[in-house]
């Protein structure tokens, strides 16, 4: 048999198989096929009896697989001519299909990069502390399901939460500094997966291609621990409101994983959607620079009125910090000494998990 | 090669990124073998046809169970079973009903065991967002314009609608105090039970911290994802909230509890509880 008479017979062969193991949909809801099957040429060879070498065998299609193959589909009239107008490739308007996908993916991410701006990062776990922020990703995708991640984040918002606070006000109750560490900022480095990928229709109108993604990383990130909350201060009749106050509790190793959706707008937007659990070690044994140590001393040099410069305290201690008064509120910074003091008393050690939402738009080129 | 002191610094880092680096890139290579059949495909034809199943005008029964997303002072297993009827594809109404299976967190018995203990504070108001939820019954309707396949790896697709839930109902509501110990059996352990042993809590056949119940209006909202399985069979995936109203009391005087009577007034601005839950469950469309 002729090589190229036998690839033909073994082409059509396989496009009939492809097509008895398409599953069929329930009956009740079938629409009507929009692609006749086809019929296999006939053929008086029989199928080969002994494996045929590698580079002739036919690719064994998916059941899924496309029939652009066997020609120019026969879609059945319809009487709206609308129905026959594509979206993105496919007759979503066509009654006849109830929801069409595009068969390929549109946009391949391979060797591209995507710089992705998070302007919402909100903790949805924060049983004592709160965070909000924003975040910058870049991605570059080393293949179409690989990437290297750089990212950074920063909370403009960090404080301990109202719950945590209601504890205080009502039963007197506490977390531990550790399990309280806020996180200011974070940066890591780290990769991204994209193990599937999908396409939805909106109302079968609209037609977007998806991908979840994975992703996890390392890094650093700045943390800090909340001294005083705001309270008001009375001063010769003047009340004042005095600001929280937070306190230094130094960079710590910062862990992330995470996942979640994105979704592609054309070839180079995307709208990313995710949820990312930070994961940072807490211990809180000092409070800007000071340790024990340096606040008994402290706080043993403040009855005395003497000056902190001249107390021997650690090198990182920024007693500073705790010392002079505010101008604009009146607020006498040595009064935070003992609340300094009380977080550091009772060295205390945690794991936490930030987990947030992040929700952000990508540009990809 | 052995990398030692034979090698120069410099180099020895060359060396060692040199080496590194196909090893870093064969190991994402291995983190990403499973999808590399998929990424075959990505470029390929891969082509998606209908639905595999339509739900309009078809009923459709559930179960599900809710874990709590998020653990403050309560917890909740959430158990429910639902029946809808799906009047499009994307619209269906749902009635869902269940118990719920509540406790205290151990936060919540820190705190009470701590606080009855705690002689600087006589008067106080009452905790936020204690009221336990138990049995419901909400009506709603799901919403799920988004229909979508999700390439599984290989050659297999999910199908899947992504939908928006929205209803309400009744709910029965109970509340524990953790502050107003109408029988102190031992302030400093903190017992308020008739525990036979002190050490146990679980001895305990009695508690006596204040208990309130009520029937309250609760309404519930949920976006999730149902992945169709095949001819009738879906799973759920859903992150729902439940929400009702608080109510507690503020200035209540340690005194007055402790002898068994009414204390304080109940707070103006009581606010919203919320009960965030992740639910999984199942569906079979008749």
């Amino acid at each position: 048999m002729r090589p190229t008479a036998f690839l033909a017979v073994l082409l059509s062969a396989t496009l009939a198989t492809a097509q008895e193991e398409t599953p069929a949909p329930p009956s009740e809801t079938a629409p009507i096929p929009v692609k006749p099957e086809l019929e296999p040429p006939e053929t008086d060879v029989s199928a080969p009896a002994v494996p045929e070498p590698l580079d002739t065998q036919a690719p064994v299609a998916p059941s899924d697989a496309p029939l652009a193959t066997a020609g120019e589909p026969e879609l059945q009239p319809v009487s709206d001519p609308n129905a026959q107008r594509l979206v993105n490739g496919a007759p979503l308007h066509n009654p006849n299909v109830a929801v069409h996908v595009v068969q390929k993916k549109r946009f391949a991410d391979e060797g591209r990069h995507e710089f992705t701006l998070y302007p919402v990062v909100a903790q949805v776990n924060g049983r004592f502390t709160d965070h909000a922020g924003s975040a910058l990703h870049y991605t570059y995708h080393l293949q179409e399901n690989f990437g290297l991640q750089v990212s950074s984040t920063y909370n403009w918002y960090s404080n301990e939460s109202l719950f945590n606070l209601e504890l205080i006000d009502k039963v007197r109750e506490q977390a531990q500094a550790a399990s309280a560490l806020l996180l200011v900022w974070g940066a890591q480095a780290g990769v991204e997966v994209t193990p599937l990928y999908g396409k939805f229709a909106f109302y079968d109108n609209h037609l977007l291609q998806f991908s979840l993604v994975l992703n996890g990383g390392a890094g650093i990130g700045s943390t800090r621990v909340l001294v005083r909350p705001e309270v008001s201060n009375q001063v010769d009749g003047e009340s004042f409101t005095v600001p929280a106050r937070f306190g230094d509790t130094g960079t710590k190793f910062l862990g992330s994983v995470g996942g979640g959706f994105r979704v592609q707008f054309g070839d180079s937007m995307a709208l990313r959607l995710e949820v990312r659990d930070l994961i940072y070690t807490a211990r809180v044994d000092r409070v800007d620079g000071c340790n024990l140590q340096d606040f008994q001393k402290l706080e043993d040099a403040r009855g005395s009125g003497q000056s902190f410069s001249q107390l021997g305290l650690t090198g990182s201690c920024q007693f500073q910090k705790f010392d002079g008064v505010d101008p604009k509120t009146r607020k006498n910074y040595r009064e935070d000494i003992v609340l300094g003091k009380d977080l550091v008393s009772n060295p205390s050690s945690d794991v936490l998990n930030n987990l947030s939402f992040y929700g952000g738009f990508s540009i990809l080129f | 090669m052995l990398l030692g002191d034979r090698v120069p610094t410099c180099l020895r880092h060359t060396v060692m990124n040199a080496r590194n680096l196909p090893r870093f890139v064969s190991l994402a290579l291995v983190l990403t073998a499973l999808s590399a059949s998929a990424q075959e495909q990505v470029l390929d034809p891969a082509a998606v046809r209908h639905r595999l199943f339509s739900p309009e005008q078809r009923l459709e029964a559930s179960v599900s169970v809710g874990l709590p997303a998020r653990e403050y002072l309560t917890a909740h297993y959430n158990l429910n079973a639902g029946l809808a009827y799906n009047f499009f594809n994307t619209l269906a109404l749902e009635a869902r009903a269940g118990y719920a299976l509540s406790r205290h967190t151990g936060l919540a018995r820190s705190i009470s065991e701590s606080f009855l203990a705690r002689e600087d504070k006589k008067i106080t108001d009452e905790l936020e967002d204690m009221w336990e939820m138990n049995l419901h019954g909400v009506v709603g309707a799901r919403w799920a314009p988004i229909y979508g396949k999700l390439s599984l790896l290989a050659d297999e697709t999910a199908h899947f609608q992504a939908y928006l839930w929205a209803g309400g109902g009744l709910a029965s509501l109970r509340r524990q105090s953790v502050i107003q110990c109408n029988q102190v059996v031992n302030r400093d352990l903190g017992i308020c039970d008739n525990r036979t042993d002190p050490n146990n809590s679980l001895s305990a056949t009695q508690s006596f911290w204040r208990v309130d119940t009520r029937m309250a209006p609760v309404a519930t909202g949920a976006v999730g994802f149902r992945f169709f399985l095949s001819n009738g069979h879906a799973l759920r995936f859903e992150l729902r909230d439940w929400v009702f109203t608080d109510e507690y009391r503020v200035n209540v005087e340690r005194e007055l509890w402790e002898r068994g009577e009414e204390s304080g007034t109940p707070a103006p601005n009581p606010g919203l509880t919320h009960l965030v839950q992740f639910d999984i469950g199942y569906s079979f469309i008749f």
